[in-house]
């Protein structure tokens, strides 16, 4: 049972400035800032464990600057890390650190293994791609070198992702904000991932486009049994996707539990002051 | 028989930081058992700390002390105040499921996949689930018209129907039911007991609260009686 | 009186002085040791501008040497003006034979083009390249490209021929399709017609690619593998001049220019210059044709 993860994160941490000994422990929560009195160096994400298990949904809450995006932008090798280990089930079973994989490996990991969608479209797309060849990007990074198997494909996800197919070869530039991140979605599932970080996937939008954006989100969990870790700074985001919460604050984890125990009865202050927020 | 759950020296305190650090204590000195498939009725006035035990065990609260040890269908022993994450999640996914005393859905999903979605979890196909959702609806009669609509536009009684087919439908091992035959008419509440008693036959323990004294008669057999947080006296209705 | 040394003596042998020469056929040797790696080179300054082939008159007048019969090359000509003053320039400066017979030629020059007729092991072609980097047209960053070189990343060059595919319904978009060099490095063969691309392949001659304006020297060694990036069901294919014969030598298998005249009616010629010299005089030199898969 206690080996059955799909993630393993241990004492994950990332400074920005210098990591001089004993900054981690003048930051956080404690001293309501995650910026170091002495050197000035910033401690993002400060020594973060997790488990995360196959088909679980994950979220990560707290405020702007809690360190949360930081968190899966280092999960998906888009920032380095100061220190902490990731072990991840398809690779090696498990029993090797994903940080000290070869820079070819990670990109193995990140295009085969993993998806990401991001908060702004922009960090996920291509706009001088057309969305089909968004798609098709993630599914050549994997190896498919046939067009017609491509263009099958492509259609498929974006009729998954309820994008109109008649737009496949229009560049998502001239997309509305819900449909490009239905797009970034469709690109970031193309290969079937295990894994799918979704960081702020539904922040920049209306809430007609963010409702539907979420139904497509929990539509595609239940059918594809992914695993995945949700970020938001919304309550109402994490308690419709997730069936686990960990609650941020100053790069450290505040409260950790069920989600509907995080939403009914929080532990900490801080948490209490984001669900007496909600309403 | 076994007992499924005992519950040993339960306290639950809520601590509010946002409100100058106040306390409330909810639940005092809770011991109590449930025997496998029994019906144990819970009792009280409101805000005497039903729904809060309750939400304990299903573990929606996090309890301060005590200990609550639960056996689970293979055999375990897991005491659900101090269990992870992943245990409970496990327990919820396979054999505990909880009826609010309130419908609390996602939205934007159709009353009939709302219920059955709790069979799909549990590895049936969407049809099946679908087909057996649709015979519970027609015994709790709701209107057919209604299966495919959103429960958020449903009155009071309708929701609570779909509540219950959705903690029923998947004959859960351990059943815990808040309220289950208010704002019902007497025909429907009979059905919605009918089909509880059926299945206790069926083995699945049931903790019930209710202020309904004709559910309580037909349903339960035992019951405990809380007064501020502290059990009184257990009543054992024949 | 200062006495200006410099402009008493007349210039170095080939132009460029012996220390940038070395240089320059070290980075060559680099180049060729790793087939289709980019290789950074000092690009030394020539009385000609950046962007007019001083990247292959460096690898030339690097090679060169008085026993040598070079050719020059503009777009399959030998009679372009630029084709000219290059073949003058060379020659003034190293004595080196000059012909427009490709047979004959150690070291050929070009632009545009690789010739029709066979080259041989004795050969040196030298193409001058505009630039150099194949990923460039993807991402801006020269610092990012040389990692995805590092790494091989190659799926965004995989999805601008997907979308000339989708846009146009052939991978082929414009001159220089992207080629993978030796199974490792994509890299540009210059803007070549498609119709040259397949005589890279596993050819008997060294290739060498120089741009003088990128600084970057890149190579294909003989008999390396060198496939034109295609899809499984999708191939790449070269220029079909198909019902077309050279309007002067009646020929066809060549490469074609389409000629306008001032009634605007068109005739095809044969674009490499000595190819149709050749054609007109004699027998058909050796060619290596392509046959476009189905």
């Amino acid at each position: 049972m206690n080996n059955n993860w799909l993630l393993r994160v241990r004492n994950l941490t990332k400074i920005y400035g210098e990591a001089t000994p004993g900054v981690l422990e003048r930051t956080g929560p404690k001293f309501d800032t995650n910026i170091c009195s002495r050197t000035g160096a910033v401690v993002a994400v400060n020594g973060i464990s997790f488990d995360l298990y196959p088909g679980e949904v994950l979220g990560v809450v707290g405020e702007s600057g809690s360190g949360k995006s930081t968190l899966v932008q280092m999960l998906y090798f888009d920032q380095e890390v100061t220190a902490g280990e990731v072990n991840f089930k398809p690779i090696e079973d498990g029993n090797v650190n994903l940080f000290e994989l070869s820079n070819q490996k990670k990109r193995y990991v990140r295009n085969h293994l993993m998806g990401m969608v991001y908060q702004n479209p922009r960090d996920g797309l291509n706009f001088r791609f057309t969305s089909g060849g968004n798609i098709a990007e993630k599914l050549l990074m994997a190896n498919v070198f046939n067009v017609g198997k491509i263009r099958i494909r492509g259609a498929d996800l974006l009729t998954k992702t309820e994008v109109p197919i008649q737009r496949m070869d229009e560049s998502p530039a001239r997309f509305s904000g819900g449909m490009q991140q239905r797009v970034q979605i469709a690109k970031a599932i193309a290969n079937n991932p295990p894994l799918l970080l979704l960081d702020e996937v539904t922040s920049g939008l209306d809430v007609s486009v963010q409702a539907k954006v979420l139904d497509l989100i929990r539509g595609l969990q239940q059918d594809l049994g992914v695993s995945m870790i949700v970020v938001s700074h919304d309550l109402g985001v994490i308690r419709m996707l997730t069936d686990r919460t960990m609650v941020l604050k100053h790069g450290q984890i505040v409260e950790q539990g069920l989600t509907d125990q995080i939403l009914q009865d929080p532990q900490h202050g801080y948490t209490q002051l984001l669900v007496s927020s909600l309403l | 028989m076994g007992s499924l759950l005992e519950i040993v020296d339960l306290e639950k305190r809520f601590e509010l930081h946002i409100l100058n650090e106040k306390e409330i204590d909810a639940l005092h000195d809770v011991s109590f058992d449930v025997k496998e498939g029994e019906i144990l009725a819970l009792t009280g006035k409101s805000g005497s700390g039903k729904s809060t035990l309750m939400k304990c065990i299903y573990r929606t609260y996090l309890t301060t002390s005590g200990r609550m040890i639960y056996r689970d269908g293979q055999g375990a022993v897991i005491d659900l105040a101090s269990a992870t994450e992943h245990e409970v999640l496990r327990i919820r996914r396979t054999e505990m499921t909880y009826c609010s005393q309130f419908l609390q859905v996602i939205p934007r999903v159709p009353a009939i996949d709302v219920v059955a979605s709790g069979l799909v979890a549990r590895g049936r196909s969407i049809e099946e689930a679908r087909r057996a959702t649709s015979v519970c609806f027609e015994r709790l009669s709701l209107p057919a018209e209604l299966w495919d609509a959103y429960p958020s536009v449903f009155s009071g009684g309708e929701q609570q129907r779909v509540n219950i087919a959705r903690a029923m439908i998947s004959r859960p091992r351990f059943l815990l039911v808040d309220e289950p035959t208010a704002s019902l008419d007497i025909t429907t509440k009979d059905a919605v007991i009918d089909m509880l008693l059926e299945l206790k036959l069926a083995g699945t323990s049931i903790i019930l609260i209710s202020h309904d004294e004709h559910t309580l008669r037909r349903m339960s057999d035992r019951s405990l009686h809380l007064e501020n947080g502290r059990l009184k006296e257990a009543v054992v209705y024949a | 009186m200062i006495e200006n040394l410099k402009f008493q003596h007349s210039f170095n042998y080939a132009y460029i002085d012996e220390f940038t020469k070395k240089e320059i056929r070290r980075k060559t040797l680099k180049a060729v040791c790793i087939p289709g790696y980019q290789v950074p080179y000092s690009s030394p300054e020539m009385p000609i501008s950046r962007g007019w082939g001083t990247g292959g008159l460096h690898l030339t007048l690097s090679l060169v040497g008085p026993d040598d019969v070079l050719k020059v090359i503009d777009q399959g000509s030998d009679a372009s003006v630029n084709a000219c003053n290059l073949r003058l320039f060379i020659k003034e400066m190293s004595n080196c034979a000059v012909t427009f017979d490709t047979a004959e030629a150690t070291l050929i020059q070009t632009r545009h083009r690789v010739p029709e007729e066979i080259l041989t092991e004795k050969q040196i072609l030298v193409l001058q390249v505009p630039q150099p980097e194949v990923l460039r047209g993807v991402e801006r960053h020269e610092a990012k490209t040389r990692i995805m070189h590092g790494e091989a990343d190659y799926a965004k060059i995989w999805v601008t021929l997907y979308e000339a595919y989708v846009r146009s319904g052939t991978l082929r978009n414009g001159a220089g399709h992207p080629i993978m060099v030796n199974g490792r490095y994509v890299a540009t063969p210059s803007p070549i017609p498609s119709w040259d691309v397949p005589n890279l392949n596993k050819a008997r001659c060294l290739y060498l690619f120089g741009a003088g304006r990128e600084k970057r020297i890149h190579c294909i060694p003989p008999f390396t593998r060198v496939e034109p990036l295609e899809f499984e069901d999708i191939r790449f294919k070269v220029e079909e001049f198909v019902g077309v014969r050279c309007s002067t030598s009646g020929q066809d298998k060549a490469f074609m220019d389409q000629v306008y005249a001032d009634d605007l009616s068109s005739s095809y010629v044969i674009n490499d210059s000595n190819f149709l010299d050749k054609l007109r005089k004699g027998p058909r030199p050796p060619q290596k044709l392509f046959t476009n898969p189905e």
